[in-house]
């Protein structure tokens, strides 16, 4: 006797078996219990499970969203009402906090500084990456903060409206971000601060300009 | 109507995440992510791919929500988002490695390990199936595609379709017999493919 092939027997967990087909099967306990391990088998398929991505895999495409400007999230700085910082001032304490080795771009590039203390340690996976960016999150909050304390309490605050103090503490800032940025030339973080902080001290030295007389 | 643990429905949660809010964004992600990688983990073969192909399938859904009109479930929209995107990864793959030199000759078989669990033994065994074939059996038998619509995915006919599955079906069968060690008991030295 002639077995049914076994892509016969595959067709007919679909399909109505012909009557010759059927007469085999009904007679033949081999293709009738392969039929059967076929039929479970494809049963078995439709009934898989979902499966859980890798550990790391939201950080990741959070990190892919956000650079592909997919996400518009307030973030901590507008839910803690810092939104009204100005960016050169975010600026600023982010490059001391990347100074301090508490920045996110330092921790998950390994960059950094030489000689300065780094807090945190280094990262061994995603999930240490995405953990080190929200602990840097909540550090820059707290810096851009503490920021702004020091230059209230230095009379300060509101030296954003003072063009040539202003001017000079974003040059200084510039030349600052430029050396962390020398260190660490990948680090998205610190180009986006560098570029933010260099066009804050052009437009604060156009200001210092229009103020004066021209010679020419 | 879907509500999460804050009564957003999912229509609001959708058109949140159509406007960029990251909590939307990882609402969705939370209830849809297994079912998004699973599929693509299942077509690709392979963990590090799943993984790529996950990622491509969201960006591309993110990407395309403010188009979602709820014609259909999310659900069966970002699905077939995450299908689409698994195959023409895997075909510029393709492209890329004919240029590059011959494929492979062998394709890795999963190893013949005991294990009780039927859906474990399924996953090995889809791993090992060839390209082709496991992309026609996972669309049909795991994700319930029609050969028509496993057609106008891969650019091939219904009837393609049909054969590539009977072989499949009888491949993996052969493999899991493989696995079992019980080929002899059901006679299945009788059906060489």
């Amino acid at each position: 006797m002639e077995h049914l092939s076994i892509e016969q027997l595959a067709r007919l967990v679909d399909e109505e078996p012909t009557s010759a087909e059927a007469d085999h099967l009904s007679g033949c306990v081999a293709c009738s219990n392969e039929w059967e391990a076929l039929r479970e088998q494809t049963l078995g398929l439709g009934s898989l499970p979902d499966l859980v991505p890798p550990l790391g895999d939201w950080s990741v495409l959070e990190a892919r969203l956000r650079s592909e400007g997919l996400v518009s999230d307030p973030g901590l700085i507008r839910r803690l009402g810092l939104a009204q910082t100005p960016a050169w001032m975010k600026a600023a304490a982010a490059v001391m906090l990347f100074l301090s080795g508490a920045g996110a771009g330092s921790m998950v590039t390994g960059g950094g500084l030489p000689g300065v203390h780094r807090g945190a340690n280094p990262v061994a996976s995603v999930e240490d990456a995405a953990s080190a960016v929200r602990v840097a999150e909540q550090d820059y909050v707290t810096a851009v903060a503490r920021y702004r304390e020091v230059l209230a309490r230095g009379g300060g605050e509101d030296s954003g409206s003072d063009p040539i103090s202003r001017f000079a503490a974003l040059e200084h800032l510039v030349m600052v971000s430029q050396a962390a940025v020398r260190q660490a030339p990948g680090d998205p973080f610190l180009n986006g601060f560098l570029a933010s902080a260099m066009a804050e001290r052009d437009a604060a030295f156009r200001m210092v300009s229009a103020k004066r007389d021209n010679w020419f | 109507m879907t509500a999460d643990s804050l009564g957003t429905t999912e229509r609001q949660l959708i058109r949140r995440a159509a406007d960029g809010d990251a909590r939307a964004i990882r609402s969705l992600y939370d209830r849809y992510a297994p079912r998004v990688y699973a599929v693509v983990r299942r077509i690709a073969g392979d963990d590090d791919l799943a993984q790529d192909y996950a990622q491509e399938a969201w960006i591309r859904a993110i990407r395309a929500l403010p188009t979602f009109r709820g014609d259909s479930r999310f659900s069966t929209w970002i699905h077939r988002i995450a299908v689409n995107a698994a195959l023409q990864a895997l075909r510029k793959s393709e492209t890329r490695r004919k240029r590059e030199g011959p494929a492979p000759v062998d394709v890795p078989i999963a190893p013949a390990h005991k294990d009780s669990l039927l859906q474990k033994r399924l996953e090995g065994a889809l791993d090992g199936l060839p390209e082709g074939m496991r992309r026609v059996l996972i669309l049909h038998d795991v994700e319930g595609y029609t050969h028509e619509e496993i057609g106008d995915a891969l650019g091939v006919t219904a009837g393609t379709s049909k054969s590539q599955l009977f072989k499949a079906r009888a491949k993996m069968r052969v493999m899991l017999v493989g696995l079992d060690g019980a080929a002899q008991e059901h006679g299945a030295e009788a059906w060489s493919i």
